[in-house]
Formats: C-alpha cells, structure tokens, sequence
C-alpha cells in the first residue's frame, strides 16, 4: 500500500495527461485542464512546508542550544515580522514593501555580489591553461570578456563581430548538442518515473 | 624571479580591493564609452517597434533580488519602449520578488507617461506552478489568475477582463534569471501557443539562448547588463546599464590581466620545475 | 526621513554582507539571518495573497466550490511526515506532482525543443554567401561531433575518437564563451551595488 498506491497515481495521472496531449475531445481537455489546476493548488503546500520546516529547525537549534543558536532568533524575529507586516496590513502594506524594499532587495543583491570577488581570485589562481583544451577555453573567454564590452569595440571595430560570430557558431553549435542530450536524457527519466523505475524522490521506507 | 614568487602568494584581499577600485573609480570619474549595439538587441527593438498602438505585452518578471542588477535596468528599458508605443502592459511573476520588482518599475514609469492602472496596465503578481501553470494560462487565463495583486478581481479591470488566452497577447517578454523563466516560455508558452517571445535574461544564462535565437524560438535578446546598456542606448535613456559599462570595462580588463599572469607564473613555476 | 533610514539600513546590510570578505564575522552572520527571515516571510505572504486564497481557498469557503478540496486535502498531506503512523502519504502529493510534471515535460520537450532544434540545424550550404555557407557546415558539424562526444556505448577509439575529440574543441569554445559571461555577470551584480552606495546612499555621483 505504501508503495504501491504512490506507484498507481503516478502511473495514472501521467499517463492521462499523455493521453490527453494526443485526445482532442472536450472531456479530455476538461480533465487535463482540471488536473493541472489541481497540480498548481498542490504546488503551494510545497512553499507552506518548506517555511514550516525552516521554522521548526530553528526553534529546535534555540531548544538544543546548538551552535549558532543565537541567530535562529534573529532569523525567526524577522520572519515572525514580515508575516505579521504582510497578514495583518496586507500584500500591499507600506510596512510590507518597506522591508522588502530596504531588507530583502540589498541583501539578496548583495549576497550574490560577493560572487564578483571570488571569480577574480579565481581568474588569478585557478585558471590555467595547463592543457590545449583549457588553452582554448581561456583564449575565448578572454575574447568574450574584451568584446563585449565598449572598450572593446574601440580596440578593434570588428571585436564585437567576432565575439557574435562566436556564440551564433560555435557556441551554438555545442549547446544545441548538449541541448539533446539533457532532452533525451529527461525523457527517458521522465519514463522512468511515470513506470515506477525510478523511485527516488519518493524517499526512503517510512 | 622574486616578485612572481610573491605574487602566486599574493592575499586574496588585495584582489579583492583592486576589483573594487575597478568598479569605483569609473564611477566617480566617467569615461562614457560608446556602446555598441548586437543583433539580438536590436530584434528585441523592433519587435516592439513593430507592434500596433494598444497591442497587450505580456511581462514577466522571472528573478529576484540577486539578479536585480543585471535585470533591473533592462526592465525599466523596456517597460518605458512600451509606453512610449502606447502598448498595454500585462505583468506577473513566475518568481515571488520578481513581481514587486517588476512593480516598482511599472509604477515608477507608468507616472511619467500618465497611464491608468487597470487600463494600461497591470500586475497580477507571482504565479506559482511553472510549466504547469504557462499551459493552463495559454488556454484560459480565468483558470489560473482570480485577482491581481492588490487582490481586485481580474475581470472588474477593463485590461485583466479583456485578455483570455494566449491569443489575446502580442508578445512576451520575460526578464529571467533561472528556472522556472525563458527556457518555460519557449518550451511551454510558445512551443504551444505561437506567441512570440523576447527575452532579457542574466549574463550566465545568454549564451544557452542562442540555440533559440538561432531556431527563431526566440525572437530577440539582452543579456546582462550590457543588453540593458544597449536597449538604453536604442531608447535613449540613461540609466544604470549605461552608468555601469565603464566600470565593467575596466574589470574585465583588469581580470583579464589577471588571467595572463597567473598563466605566466604558471610558466615561469614549470621552467623553474 | 523614513525613506532615509531605509536607505541607511539598507546600506549598512551591504556592507555587513560586504565584511565577509574581510573575515567571517557576527555582522555578516547577522545580515545572512536577517535576509533568511525576511525571505522566507515574503514569500509565503505572497503565495497566500497571489494564489492560495484566490485560487484555493476563497472560491471554497465562499463561493462553493467544493472540488478545490481535493488540491487542499492532497497537499496537506504533504504535512504527514509529522505524523509517524501516516508519514508515508506524503508520497502521495510527491507523486501527483511528478506524474503531472513529467508527462507535461515528455511532450513539451519533444514539441518545444527537439523538433524546432533539430529543424534549426538543418541549414542550408548553398544558395548562401561562402562565409554564411562555411558557418553553418560549422554548426551542422559541431552538433555532430559533440553528441558524438555524448556518446559513452562504445570507446572512442578511431574515427568515433577523432569526432569526440573535435567534439571537445567546440565545447571548449562554447564553454569558454559561457565562463566569459559568467565573470560579466558576477561583475554586473557588484556594480549595481556600487551604484546604490554612490548614489543612492552617499549622493557622490
């Protein structure tokens, strides 16, 4: 029953919706139409359990004491006061878009600009070219990095030409490749899921 | 050599200061370097150009705010073409912080050009379910949006009641940052419903896109700041795409130069042995 | 003046993030806290307002319509694991999903992405300029070549080894395409935050 059942809803709700794909009657539209909005409605208590889940090893790390347990505090303050700013002045409360505006935008900007740093330690220590293939790895980025930038273009006219042949050629060429691949290769999974093959993200016996 | 004995020593933090020295000094010292402007910019220009006054775009703001700043300036860009043509703006989000940043734009710019919310423009905020969801809106946009974000009924605004499916929309432009974003719309929206599709994505994830440009999945293209650069360049506006290019020149040179010596202290190291 | 004191608080984060790169410290530890929070709470505040009660919840309870109990009751199993004896069920919403995701995926990806690509490598060699003719035998052949690199069932030994080996060649251009737009972006999101400190914050430029 634990594995089974799972295994027969897969099974059946993806093959209908394939059938569907290929069924143009009204019925068949109707349903399909009706199990994709059912699909979206499912897709929120995914959010709702990740925000629990957050919660709850937070308060666990406070109970525990364990390492760093002060700033669960923090995190679960801000948290606790984001919802209330949202759930009690609403989606468009001043409060609300206040925090999002002057907390959320500069930190989450901020976070992934530290990336900036890293990648030019990185440029300095760790990209060489010890073998042909990363020679001309490094020869194209170099003529990407130059080309597309205006300094660029007033080195050489033709620069930003190039670096555009570049990517509509070459570049091109081995994305549409590897393009297939991962297509293929998520069919055959997407198989292997909807026949009960592949069983993985259904976890571990419970 | 002494000096390349210490420089493959060197404290990261030094680099770090003279990346920031890079991006600072150009700012407060501009160079205004011109900017060049690419085929896939242009197309994304003349699509709108090309469409008729009313037509309805449908924008969606697919990133957050770890990729405001490459997004951002491209948004404004955009979202001002469109009010310049007279284009009716229809906005959600397949990513939550995306649709108030797709917000904060639309109202900032719907100001100055006198547009009436609710008529020539809306927003319908964040739309969760990814491909999912892009299949039920083509077919019937009732189906998967009740409100907009202020939480109004969508058929009481004259511009959410007159758009019911995919037909109804011209064009759409999506400002991605990762997935769920373009790669759903072409594969989804457009493989499906024909719609045409422009895009502005990140720079990491331009170079994926030109399998799609070059098929016509895809109709036009900006990538990074420097698309925004450039779409600020067509529509003449001066804004954050081109206040960042000097400053991104002169880092790029400057990794670059980080990039030859490394690779020189890399020969000097082997000969040494 | 409260527009100014998010600008300063909004400043002072960036720069708490910023301190990391110094040394791993209480402020960037702080300002990571804070962001986690903040996230998450806007996130569920907008799933509510955008989707779940519009969509779910409202046309239940007020407007009766009852069939939306079944999304509902299929995703509140998704709580189940708090529940040792009935933690299994949370394969049923896991489940639903996939089988809905993936048999969308199947037809999508052969409609939306392998036909028009496959079509799109078809190009034409004559009847075009000799520059445009000799790019697009380049594409024809470096699609080739690199899914014959991807091609593990036999070992690449002679003309198979020959094709896997121009097959890398164009993915090291492609790849070294893609590491030059990456270094672009990571510089693109520090100079945006630049921006905000000179002008927004500090009103220099």
């Amino acid at each position: 029953m634990k594995t089974i059942l799972p295994l027969i809803i897969v099974f059946c709700c993806g093959f209908y919706m394939l059938a569907t794909f290929f069924i143009p009657a009204r019925f068949s539209q109707t349903s399909s139409q009706t199990l994709q909005n059912w699909y979206l409605g499912v897709m929120a208590f995914f959010v709702f359990i990740g925000i629990f889940n957050l919660i709850k090893i937070n308060v666990d790390k406070i109970q525990r004491k364990l390492r760093d347990w002060q700033y669960s505090i923090i995190l679960l303050t801000f948290l606790g006061v984001m919802l209330g700013a949202g759930f009690i002045g609403g989606r468009d409360s001043k409060v609300f878009l206040y925090l999002f505006e002057n907390f959320q935008v500069p930190l989450g900007a901020t976070m992934f600009s530290l990336l900036a740093f890293f990648v030019a330690s990185a440029s300095f220590r760790a990209f060489r070219a010890k073998t042909p293939e990363a020679t001309l790895l490094l020869i194209a980025a170099v003529i990407v990095m130059i080309g597309r930038i205006p300094i660029g273009y007033l080195i050489w006219h033709k620069f930003p030409d190039l670096v555009e042949w570049i990517m509509q050629v070459p570049n091109t060429a081995a994305k549409r490749g590897i393009l297939f691949g991962i297509d293929l290769g998520l069919i055959s999974m997407a198989l292997r899921v909807l026949l009960g093959i592949e069983r993985s993200y259904m976890g571990g016996e419970r | 050599m002494r000096v390349f004995d210490y420089l493959s020593h060197l404290d990261r933090r030094i680099i770090f200061l003279l990346v920031a020295l890079a991006v600072v000094i150009p700012m407060l010292v501009p160079l205004n370097l011109p900017v060049d402007i690419t085929g896939p910019v242009k197309n994304v220009y003349d699509k709108i150009e090309s469409l008729p006054e009313g037509s309805v775009v449908l924008i969606s703001t697919d990133y957050d705010p770890g990729s405001e700043a490459e997004l951002y300036p491209a948004t404004e860009a955009i979202i001002e073409h469109c009010f310049r043509k007279n284009l009716r703006i229809y906005m959600m989000g397949l990513w939550p912080a995306g649709s108030e940043l797709g917000n904060m734009a639309l109202n900032k710019i719907a100001q100055s050009y006198n547009k009436k919310y609710g008529k020539d423009y809306i927003n319908v905020g964040y739309r969760p379910g990814g491909q999912v969801m892009l299949l039920s809106l083509g077919r019937n946009f009732g189906d998967v949006i009740k409100v907009d974000y202020q939480g109004i009924p969508i058929d009481s605004l004259p511009l959410g009641g007159g758009v019911k499916s995919a037909r109804d929309i011209s064009l759409v432009i999506t400002f991605s940052a990762g997935d769920p974003g373009i790669l759903h719309w072409i594969t989804y929206f457009h493989a499906r419903y024909g719609v045409p599709i422009c895009g502005a994505t990140t720079a990491i994830m331009a170079p994926q896109m030109y399998p799609y440009l070059s098929s016509g999945q895809l109709t036009g293209l900006l990538g990074g700041l420097k698309g925004a650069a450039e779409y600020e360049t067509l529509v003449d506006k001066k804004g954050r795409g081109l206040r960042g290019m000097d400053s991104q020149s002169i880092v790029h040179l400057l990794l670059v130069g980080f990039i030859a010596l490394g690779n020189v202290i890399l020969v000097y190291q082997r000969r040494r042995g | 003046m409260i527009n100014t004191i998010g600008i300063w608080v909004a400043a002072l984060l960036t720069l708490a993030i910023y301190s990391f790169l110094y040394k791993d410290n209480a402020f960037y530890k702080i300002a990571e806290n804070i962001f986690v929070g903040v996230s998450a709470g806007y996130w569920a505040v907008v799933l509510w307002y955008d989707f779940a009660w519009p969509n779910l919840f409202e046309p239940l309870l007020t407007r009766g319509q009852w069939y939306n109990i079944f999304p509902i009751f299929i995703g509140v199993l998704m709580f189940a694991p708090l529940i040792p004896k009935i933690s299994w069920m949370i394969r049923i919403p896991l489940t639903f999903t996939m089988g809905v995701a993936m048999a969308v995926s199947i037809t999508q990806f052969v409609q939306g992405d392998i036909f028009p690509q496959l079509q799109a490598t078809f190009l034409p060699l004559s009847g075009v300029s000799l520059f445009k003719g000799f790019s697009n035998l380049l594409i024809i052949l470096g699609v080739v070549f690199t899914l014959i690199y991807f091609y593990f069932s036999k070992e690449h030994k002679g003309v198979l080894g020959i094709g896997a080996k121009i097959g890398i060649w164009f993915m090291m251009v492609s790849f070294g395409a893609s590491f030059g737009y990456t270094i672009m972006a990571r510089v693109s999101l520090f100079i945006g935050r630049i921006y905000f400190l000179l002008h927004h914050w500090l009103g220099v430029i």
